[in-house]
């Protein structure tokens, strides 16, 4: 019984973990300053 | 004390084993996606390339023509997008800007293309659009989806405005990065003119009063990182051409421009750099650490039942050993 919720705590966390990481996601950020170009850039 | 340390080492054990595939099947796609707020621009150059001086109605040989290619990833409109799309949206406003030699403008195409930020996926929303014509795409454009499959895709084509298959042609080493090589033939199609002409007081409908008509063809190739659906190299064999009407002083066609369409040295060097930091992010969670995880998963479920059967035997032991009772 002990080794089976054991198990189910390692299974729980797993997924708690998955499920908060994905739910975070990553910033949107803002849009670049930066103008579409004109000119012919001297490098990347 | 052992067997404590062994339910706790089940736990862990548990623990990583579930990790690896929810990482890989859950996480990985909700996980993986553009930016929306990328900013790149590319250099391409057509060397010895043919193209169309205006003044006298011919076609030139020039030494090199340069096209400048901006995307830049628009987080207010894709914010907007969202809220009715229900899903992670990209809006690339792009221009695609082309240069003579003399420095002065050829064409200038702008374009706005909206995507699922994680399969790549077209979404049709107002504002999509190609030199402002509004256009709905199929299939994808500048960049193939994450974990890009060895099948033919659809590309949409900004000069016809349709999308045509672009066909898998096998897989190659691109300085040291396996790459999918990719290839796609628009045959020769009528294209509408450019909204923008190099020439004052040419505009695309004083043209058409004309009857001249626009013609495009062009073999496109791209060489893919699967993991990422980056594009490492691209190249675009390009002819346009201006034909009939009365523009052209009786003759049948001028070419317009054609020319071998390559990426610019010093931008193929950054490209393949940037992908392959981002192939090894994309590594690290559809194999590194779901592999990871997985063998310390086994790892730890071997350790924690060995200390199990440890904590057993003495008492087993002790049965065994102890002496048969005697009758008296």
């Amino acid at each position: 019984m002990r080794a089976l919720i054991a198990a189910a705590t390692g299974l729980a966390l797993a997924l708690a973990l998955v499920l908060a990481v994905t739910a975070l996601g990553s910033p949107t950020g803002k849009t670049s300053p930066e103008p579409l170009l004109t000119t012919v850039p001297a490098h990347p | 004390m052992r067997r404590k340390t062994s339910l706790v080492l089940l736990a862990l054990a548990v623990f990583f084993a579930a990790l690896s595939p929810l990482l890989r099947w859950y996480a990985f796609p909700r996980l993986a996606k553009i930016p929306a707020n990328q900013y790149q621009d590319m250099v391409l150059e057509a060397k010895n390339a043919t193209l169309i001086d205006y003044g006298s109605m011919t076609a030139k040989k020039v030494p090199k023509i340069t096209i400048v290619q901006t995307l830049k990833g628009n987080v207010e409109a894709s914010e907007k997008i969202e809220k009715t799309a229900g899903k992670d949206v990209v809006v690339w406003d792009g221009l695609s800007y082309v240069v003579g030699p003399d420095g002065k403008m050829v064409s200038k195409i702008p374009e706005r293309y909206i995507f699922d930020a994680h399969t790549q996926d077209p979404v049709h929303a107002t504002g999509e659009m190609v030199d402002g014509t509004p256009v709905k795409r199929e299939g994808i454009e500048f960049k193939w989806p994450f974990l890009t499959e060895k099948r033919d895709y659809q590309y949409f084509d900004a000069q016809a405005r349709t999308s045509a298959p672009i066909h898998y042609k096998g897989t190659q080493d691109f300085r040291g990065v396996e790459v999918y090589y990719f290839e796609q033939t628009i045959p020769w199609t009528k294209v509408p003119f450019p909204k923008t002409m190099p020439v004052q007081g040419i505009t695309p409908e004083s043209i058409a009063k004309t009857g001249t008509t626009r013609w495009y063809t062009t073999v496109r190739r791209f060489w893919v990182e699967p993991l990422t659906g980056a594009p490492v190299y691209g190249e675009e064999l390009h002819k346009e051409e201006l034909r009939g009407g009365t523009l052209l002083g009786g003759r049948d066609k001028v070419t317009v421009f054609a020319g071998d369409v390559k990426m610019r040295e010093d931008y193929i060097e950054h490209t393949v750099d940037l992908v392959k930091s981002n192939r090894t992010l994309v590594l690290l969670m559809t194999s590194y650490l779901p592999w990871g995880f997985l063998i310390l998963g086994a790892l730890l479920l071997s350790l924690s039942l060995y200390l199990e059967a440890r904590g057993r035997r003495p008492k087993a032991a002790a049965r065994t050993d102890a002496p048969e009772p005697v009758t008296a």
